[in-house]
């Protein structure tokens, strides 16, 4: 039961994170941002409207939120957060992880394809390419962990870490600087995308979402924020798991809670640092930035082994 | 504990490094340069306090006071002199030069195992990501064009010298060290000159122009 808690706490707290993100960031511009629960007003709002979808789009583009959301949560229950153990632990570890998300990616891809409309193909083809660049390096970034551990399952690679404490590696620190990049670029945030920003030049998954209006755009939003959310559980576990619970008994429960918010908190102090200490790049000069993740994660792997 | 922070620093300077690369912008070029001699500053006192070897701190001091603050202050005015913000175009681009250097740290590291004694544990990351880096310097210093791309390239080399130096054996005398130091800034200043110079005379910082220099 508690397992699954924590898959309930990544979905519902991830509107939080992007609040968070979004007043910190407001605060640094002078500005108030919006309050707390802002997030969860919007979506309780889009909720309760009436989806207006185009007379042309057939059934993959009301199928397409949908199968987001959905993949979105199933990578969530294969994630530990607070507990050292995730609740469909046995489903599989990273490869399906990746995958899981790729497939909600490629649903979303195909439904802003469905219509015909011009901002849809191209935010698609845009968030495609920048896909096909960033999931091999998050991949390369994932491997040389689980090298370590000697499992691709992340409760596995999770209580190994736990067992033998802290043993750093320079690998360990060449794949977090990689899979940061990765993170931000898979999330959308400003060196690669803006999330503010409705400017036809520069949208990618906004372009890409463009169409969906009332409970489409709620799940397609949501979902966006798990990701996140997800994201950056993946870094924690990976890299900085202690202080999770071993087991699901209160006072360590509480203890892993409290931890895991500290960590998150952290990661979104630096996502909202870079967000506005950042420009966001040309979309030509995207690759690159993934390149150098490229880069920092094949040499973690190949670190590994010398 | 301590063989772990100078494994983190060591590695954060490999990745400052790497992300020198894989950088445009000379500002942030700069300020990668500044937290690369900010972890090897950390690596100097880690080492001073877990050896007992007093002088260390003064060269970590040193280290600290001149290339995080002083050195990337005076870059930073001699770029803002200037108005020269970008490195337009190396001679390789920037996928590329990060593949090269990736092979490179590989060799780097590849050679840091063969070391016949001390080749395990700590000081074996630490000779890995030295050669490393001194690899990586080397090759941005002949892949751009700008002169302060290469001047930082230098630096790069000179911060891997010393992270062996500091790490691997029992650290220089401190004569030798202050003797070094006063060499680096004093090559940077008259280096920063030399780049006003070259601008004045030819609008741009792009070194192959002077090979236009003929009598």
């Amino acid at each position: 039961m508690a397992l699954w808690m924590q898959t309930l706490a990544i979905v519902a707290l991830a509107p939080l994170l992007e609040v968070g993100v979004k007043r910190m960031k407001a605060r640094l511009q002078n500005r108030l941002g919006p309050p707390w629960l802002q997030g969860y007003y919007d979506l309780a709002k889009l909720l309760a409207k009436e989806p207006v979808r185009s007379s042309t789009a057939s059934w993959i583009y009301s199928a397409g939120p949908r199968v987001y959301f959905a993949a979105a949560i199933a990578a969530a229950t294969m994630v530990p957060v607070t507990i050292a153990r995730a609740p469909l632990e046995s489903a599989g570890g990273i490869l399906v992880i990746v995958g899981t998300l790729a497939l909600g990616r490629f649903a979303l891809a195909t439904a802003a394809l469905d219509t015909g409309s011009p901002f849809g193909g191209m935010g698609a083809s845009r968030d495609m390419a920048i896909a096909a660049l960033a999931e091999p390096a998050l991949l390369l970034g994932l491997f040389s962990s689980a090298l370590a551990a000697g499992s691709l399952n992340v409760g596995v690679l999770v209580r190994g870490v736990l067992q033998r404490g802290v043993s750093l590696h320079p690998s360990d620190l060449l794949a977090f600087a990689g899979l940061f990049i990765i993170v931000i670029a898979e999330t959308g945030r400003i060196p690669v995308d803006n999330p503010a920003t409705h400017l036809e030049l520069t949208m990618i998954h906004e372009a890409m979402v463009l169409e969906y209006a009332g409970p489409d755009l709620a799940l397609v939003e949501w979902a966006s924020a798990i990701k996140e959310l997800l994201y950056l559980t993946l870094l924690i576990d990976l890299f900085v798991p202690f202080g999770m619970a071993a087991s699901a008994a209160p006072l360590p429960l509480l203890t892993g809670i409290a931890v895991w918010l500290a960590k998150v908190a952290g990661l979104a102090v630096v996502i909202t640092v870079v967000e506005s200490a950042n420009a966001k790049l040309r979309l030509f000069r995207v690759p690159e930035l993934v390149s150098v993740s490229l880069g920092l994660a094949f040499l973690a792997l190949a670190i590994r082994f010398l | 504990m301590t063989g772990d922070i100078l494994i983190l620093c060591a590695a954060g300077m490999l990745v400052t490094a790497y992300l020198m690369v894989g950088q445009k912008a000379l500002f942030t070029a700069i300020r990668l340069f500044g937290v690369q001699s900010l972890f090897l500053g950390i690596v100097a006192t880690t080492i001073a306090i877990a050896s007992g070897r007093h002088e260390l701190f003064v060269t970590a001091a040193l280290t600290i006071a001149l290339k995080t603050v002083l050195i990337p202050w005076f870059l930073m005015r001699v770029i803002d002199r200037i108005g020269i913000h970008r490195e337009i175009e190396p001679v390789l681009n920037v996928p590329a030069s990060l593949l090269i250097c990736v092979g490179l740290t590989v060799v780097g590291y590849r050679v840091s195992t063969g070391f016949p004694e001390g080749a395990s544990g700590v000081s074996h990351h630490l000779i890995g990501v030295a050669l490393s880096m001194l690899f990586i310097g080397l090759f941005v210093m002949v892949t751009r064009k700008k002169a302060i791309t290469q001047m930082l390239a230098l630096l790069t080399v000179e911060n891997a010298v010393f992270l062996v130096a500091v790490g691997v054996t029992s650290g220089m005398p401190l004569v030798v060290e202050l003797g070094i130091s006063f060499d680096v800034i004093l090559a940077v200043l008259i280096l920063g000159v030399l780049v006003q110079r070259i601008v004045d005379r030819f609008e741009s910082m792009d070194v192959s122009r002077l090979s236009k220099l003929k009598g």
